[in-house]
């Protein structure tokens, strides 16, 4: 079926190339499963977008284009501290860029709404309200009739298999469940895109592995435009239509990998598993490239000697 | 318990003056007599020990009942000079705090000042409160508020900045803006703030109270103050050491049983409580 399923590009950091490559990726894109005229919905577009908060002498983001197609997985890798969170608060609407513009389907984005629904790392649920009543919170906001929110919950509960629990506290959850809390919370507001922000790094690796199944399934499903934040290279090779690789000091935007294998993902299989690898290689060579650069502009003051050899530093992050 | 017994023993074997100092029998027979009961626990042991023999013209008001005794009456009047003193203390404090919250210039000036003014034990207010209001319930409710929406205020102000901020982010991308986010968001995440600063209210209220009422005197409403200034007067110790149990008991119940017990589910709902 398919053939060579990993093409990978080195980007310039050229603005103006960038415009025409993603465009080129929504043509080799799989049709949207779900004709539902939904199809066009969720493009979104950062456009030359810089950040520098006050009082930093270094941007957190710098001139960064990217643009995620309708029904596109787009997967954001990089250190820690490289302006992945910045990124997508900005495409959240939190915060506003020095420069540059943020958009979703041609609409500019100027605060927080429900047609850009974000998961936080730390779940951001409220504690008053039980596992069905976070999930209904956004269709209250909305307005919608409380007979027709009823089903809705239901539906989104089912989603995420956590019928049963619909009625316990979320403190009463597991750190698993309150993701997929997060993630139906999220998904009941029926949105143009989903942000991701490292939504399962506080989980067990276990715990983790199954909501990466459940969300590849959820996507299959939905197919929902994606922007998925992580500091971990495993789980943008499992997520990922297309991998954007984020340099830090000041957050640019290094190199994008498209990797064409078919979702679900199943990594039992060894042909997989050497794609996977071989991917894992080059991100993980871009990224331990980038750690070490930032280690010498943090550590050359002091030390210029021996920098690769500091694993704390070499390995953080991956 | 055994203190207690032992100082009975004590008072009984050495023969104290009660009017100096009271044992414990004489306290209980204050606090019953204060009730329209009248016992004789500390009367020496004899036949018809603890009832006492009556001198005529006494059964008149052992007849009246214990809900209309004096101690009834001024728990009543207490505890209505309570709940309206505390309820406009609370929503001063509550506004307060929640602008202090919101405006950080507001509290740069007000903080402070509030800090200062919960320090000034309330009883300082007296004073002022008899030469602008008078000596009414106007007076008493001023030194209430006076002691305790400072307290309100502040520990309001303190729980809503621990709110964190995540809260107001998800609810603003889920579409709450305006009064709703305030509604529906920030006033139910301040509800552990708010419960643990109604129950610090609570206490300054009361203490408040208790000063103000030992020094006023509303000749109509003669409240649990002014029973403990009434012992004094009458050189009555049982009394007064009666009447400050009850002052304790009081306090103590509706802080265990009331507020800490909202505390408690608010906690629990929370995922808080240890
Ligand atoms: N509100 C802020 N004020 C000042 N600096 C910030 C703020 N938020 C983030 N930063 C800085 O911007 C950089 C990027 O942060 P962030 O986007 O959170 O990184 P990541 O999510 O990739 O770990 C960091 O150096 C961080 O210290
Ligand atoms: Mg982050």
């Amino acid at each position: 079926m398919r053939a060579n399923l990993v093409s990978i590009k080195a980007i310039e950091p050229t603005p103006s190339e960038d415009d025409a490559l993603p465009q080129l990726h929504a043509d080799q894109r799989i049709a949207n499963a779900s004709g539902d005229g939904s199809s066009g919905r969720g493009r979104l577009v950062l456009k030359n977008v810089s950040k520098n908060f006050p009082g930093s002498t270094v941007h957190a983001l710098r001139d960064v284009d990217l643009v995620c197609d309708p029904g596109e997985f787009v997967v954001v890798v990089g250190p820690s501290g490289c302006g992945k969170s910045t990124l997508l608060n900005m495409a959240a609407g939190m915060i506003k860029p020095d420069n540059g513009t943020v958009s979703l389907d041609n609409q500019p984005i100027r605060a927080p709404g429900p047609e850009r629904a974000m998961v936080f790392q730390d779940h951001g649920l409220f504690p008053w309200l039980t596992a069905a009543q976070n999930i209904e919170f956004g269709l209250k906001m909305a307005g919608v009739p409380r007979s027709d929110r009823a089903a809705r919950v239901d539906a989104a509960l089912k989603l995420v298999h956590l019928a049963p629990k619909r009625d316990l506290l979320i403190h009463e959850l597991s750190g698993g469940m309150r993701q997929r809390v997060a993630i139906a919370r999220a998904l009941v507001m029926e949105p143009a895109v989903l942000l991701m922000d490292e939504p399962f790094a506080a989980l067990d690796a276990q715990t983790r592995t199954l909501l990466h199944e459940q969300l590849q399934e959820l996507w299959v499903r939905t197919r929902k435009t994606i922007l998925f934040v992580t500091h971990s290279v495993g789980e943008a090779v499992r997520l990922a239509d297309r991998i954007i690789v984020l340099h830090a000091h000041p957050g640019r935007i290094r190199r994008e990998i498209k990797v064409d294998l078919a979702h679900p993902r199943n990594f039992d299989s060894a042909d997989i598993t050497q794609l996977v690898r071989t991917v894992r290689k080059e991100i993980e060579d871009e990224v331990n490239r980038v750690n070490a650069e930032m280690a010498e502009t943090y550590w050359k003051p002091q030390a210029p000697g021996d920098l690769g050899a500091d694993p704390g530093v070499m390995g953080d992050g991956i | 318990m055994l203190i207690l017994a032992l100082w009975e023993t004590a008072y009984r074997v050495i023969g104290w003056k009660p009017w100096l100092f009271p044992a414990p029998s004489h306290v209980l027979d204050a606090l019953l007599g204060l009730m329209n009961i009248h016992t004789g626990f500390g009367e020496p042991i004899s036949a018809h020990w603890p009832r006492v023999i009556l001198e005529p013209g006494q059964h008149v008001r052992l007849l009246s009942p214990w809900w209309g005794s004096p101690l009834m009456k001024a728990i009543l009047v207490s505890g209505v000079r309570l709940l309206e003193g505390f309820a406009i203390s609370v929503a001063l404090g509550a506004i307060l705090g929640l602008l202090m919250w919101r405006f950080i210039e507001l509290d740069r000036f007000l903080g402070p000042l509030l800090l200062g003014l919960q320090t000034l034990p309330s009883v300082c207010w007296v004073p002022l409160a008899i030469l602008t209001l008078g000596i009414n319930e106007w007076g008493i409710l001023f030194v209430l508020i006076m002691g305790s929406f400072s307290a309100i205020a502040l520990v309001l102000r303190d729980g809503l900045r621990n709110i964190p901020p995540l809260y107001p982010r998800a609810g603003m991308m889920m579409g709450a803006r305006g009064w709703r986010l305030y509604y529906y968001v920030l006033l139910p995440a301040s509800l552990p703030a708010l419960a643990s600063s109604l129950r610090t209210g609570f206490s300054f209220a009361w203490r408040s109270l208790m000063g103000a009422e030992l020094i006023f005197v509303v000749d109509k409403w003669r409240g649990l103050g002014f029973l403990l200034e009434a012992g004094r007067e009458f050189s009555d110790v049982a009394q007064v050491v009666a009447v400050m149990i009850v002052m304790v008991v009081i306090g103590m119940l509706a802080d265990r049983w009331l507020f800490a017990i909202v505390q408690r589910r608010v906690q629990t709902r929370f995922g808080l409580a240890t």
